[in-house]
């Protein structure tokens, strides 16, 4: 029973990573409609500049989170205003696939230019801590990052509730034709939401670099997995999205565990099969959104 | 009492494209004789442009005409590769083998089965960007499911077949540019008469307006799979192909995200939707990442990073959307989601 437990603890901290990925995919898609598959490669960038930021200056990655994220925002509304706000208004949606594919090769190989191919990892003084209870052991950075993720999906449903701004997103999700007929400016609703979508990417990347070693393939493939967790979850949810991620990890490392660490993938992309076929709306995403895609 | 032939009910810009096409078959037909496409690095060159050709025409049908957006091609040029040589490897079907006309077939037909079975799931329930998804999916599963093949698919290090050539045959460029060439311009003319047939008609409208087209009587389902199914074919003969130029197949380099992204750039780029544009698109895009490779070596993929996003930017519609309207060259209308 331990080792079940272990598993399943194991699984949902290694899917908070993805749950947050999942969000900011969410808020993009939600409102471009776009597949931004260099979500991942963003993630790898800020953990590299994470790492950058401790092996150069020292700086914690906890505390590098007051640089990386703001950063991550402004260039989230620099490579919006750059390169997609034409793109998200075309109704051909291969452009701004494409756009992401560009920028994810660029991406790549700027990393694997600047910091070479060998795999990254933070070594830090706190990295052996370890949380027992009972005897399922919990590293303490990796429940940091399950706290990192629920924090940020927190930060997120509070901004699409409460703010003018947050329900504008919302509004777009749900129909962006009505939401500029309402008035509301559309692009600067679609640049916000990629901004966070980024600066999220941004949060998931310091928290990649706390826990993980990673180089600089490591994105596409961690894009997919984070728009597996958002078909699990469900779309137009910032709580279904982070449930999908956590879910998402659990069944990873069921898989693991139970089948063997070569078919991980397969076990999470034939997951993925499954939920859009038989349940397009995600466990948690409303049946209408689905219907108008 | 006429001496020439009435030519008013012909569409001149019609003729000027299959006049200009017609020379070029002619061009590249004959090329070998009086090029060594052997040993002149332009043999390498357009055999790799007639690959991508064939790739892009099948992504092409699916989604430039029909506008479901597949993002799995990667997986059935693997497949195709791979069943090339999984049959040769294992010695199957007893026929010739090197650039063996069932094995080819075969490496069409099984991309085709696998397209048939996922596209009738995802195609029935999802649409747009859900199709995307699952296509995406299923690319990934079957990279994931080669490189764990173990004995029967040879696991990461592939299939090597130089050691199962044929005594007597020598390898020449010279094959792999025919039979490349023939099968690009083989799968150009299909999407050309699908597309102006009815079947396109019915594709066509599809993709303007999948409700609309349901009310008029279409089976939208049945056409939409037709389309992937093609598609499918097309990319598994191609990678039967490039099995035979490489001679080892290995998930890496038949099941990577290159098969899959850059056919998808070249129909952008060229015009999607239309019949010539693959070929406009194959040829600007390979010579970008061949001079690229040799004038900046390593630094290439930033440089198609960097290229795919200008021409993202600035030539949204491809090159054949610089011109006029050509009939047939319309862009997804309005409403086309």
């Amino acid at each position: 029973m331990g080792s079940l437990a272990q598993i399943l603890v194991n699984g949902i901290l290694l899917g908070s990573m993805y749950g947050i990925a999942a969000i900011g995919l969410s808020l993009i898609f939600g409102t471009m409609r776009i597949i931004f598959l260099a979500q991942g490669t963003m993630i790898v960038l800020f953990a590299y500049l994470t790492y950058w930021s401790f092996e150069k200056a020292g700086i914690d990655p906890y505390l590098s989170l007051f640089t990386v994220v703001p950063l991550a925002f402004v260039m989230g509304l620099g490579l919006f205003y750059l390169l997609f706000r034409k793109a998200a208004a075309l109704e051909d949606k291969n452009v701004s696939l494409l756009l992401a594919v560009g920028l994810m090769y660029l991406i790549d190989n700027l990393i694997l230019k600047i910091w070479s191919a060998t795999p990254r990892g933070l070594n830090l003084s706190y990295s052996g801590a370890v949380l027992v209870v009972g005897d399922i052991r919990v590293p303490w950075l990796r429940l940091a990052l399950l706290g990192l993720a629920l924090g940020s999906a927190l930060v997120v449903y509070l901004f699409l509730k409460k703010t003018r701004v947050g329900t504008a997103v919302r509004a777009a999700s749900e129909d962006m034709e009505a939401t500029t007929i309402q008035g509301i400016n559309s692009v600067w609703v679609c640049a916000v939401s990629f901004a966070i979508g980024i600066a999220l990417a941004g949060v998931a990347g310091v928290g990649m670099a706390t826990v993980y070693s990673f180089d600089y393939q490591f994105g596409f493939t961690f894009a997919i997995k984070a728009l597996v967790a958002l078909a699990l979850g469900g779309m137009g949810n910032v709580f279904g999205a982070l449930a999908g991620g956590l879910l998402l990890g659990i069944i990873e490392n069921l898989a693991a565990y139970y089948i063997g660490i070569a078919w991980i993938e397969v076990a999470s992309y034939g997951t993925f099969m499954l939920v859009l076929i038989f349940l397009p709306q995600g466990l948690f995403g409303r049946r209408a959104l689905v219907k108008k895609v | 009492m006429k001496l020439l032939p009435d030519t008013s009910g012909l569409d001149k810009r019609k003729l000027t494209w299959t006049s200009l096409g017609a020379l070029a078959v002619v061009f590249f037909a004959t090329l070998p004789f009086y090029y060594d496409v052997h040993n002149g690095q332009f043999g390498v060159f357009f055999f790799n442009v007639f690959v991508y050709v064939i790739v892009a025409q099948g992504w092409n049908l699916i989604s430039g005409y029909t506008g479901q957006i597949s993002l799995g091609q990667n997986a059935f040029f693997g497949v195709g590769a791979y069943t090339m040589a999984l049959l040769w490897f294992n010695d199957v079907t007893k026929t010739g083998y090197y650039f063996d006309p069932v094995l080819m077939i075969l490496s069409g037909v099984t991309p085709f089965i696998l397209a048939v079975l996922v596209g009738i799931p995802l195609l029935s329930r999802l649409r747009g960007d859900y199709f995307a998804f699952g296509t995406l999916g299923m690319g990934m599963i079957v990279t994931v499911l080669f490189i764990n093949g173990g004995m029967f698919t040879g696991g990461a290090e592939g299939r090597m077949l130089v050691p199962k050539m044929p005594e007597g045959v020598v390898f020449n460029l010279r094959t792999h540019y025919w039979v490349a060439f023939l099968i690009a311009v083989l799968a150009t003319l299909v999407v050309y008469f699908l597309t102006s047939s009815r079947v396109g008609l019915a594709l066509k409208a599809i993709r303007e307006d999948e409700v609309s087209a349901a009310s008029h009587g279409i089976n939208v389902l049945k056409y939409k799979v037709m389309a992937f199914a093609v598609g499918a074919f097309m990319a598994g003969v191609a990678g039967s192909i490039y099995g035979y130029y490489l001679l080892q197949v290995t998930p890496s380099n038949v099941l990577t995200s290159n098969w899959l992204f850059l056919p998808i750039l070249m129909v952008v780029l060229g015009g999607t939707g239309t019949i010539l544009g693959p070929w406009l698109g194959a040829f600007v895009i390979y010579l970008i990442s061949w001079y690229g490779d040799s004038f900046f070596a390593g630094y290439h993929p930033i440089i198609s990073g960097v290229v795919i996003i200008l021409v993202m930017l600035f030539l949204p519609s491809g090159l054949m959307g610089l011109g006029q309207k050509v009939p047939g060259c319309g862009r997804g209308g309005r409403g086309s989601r």
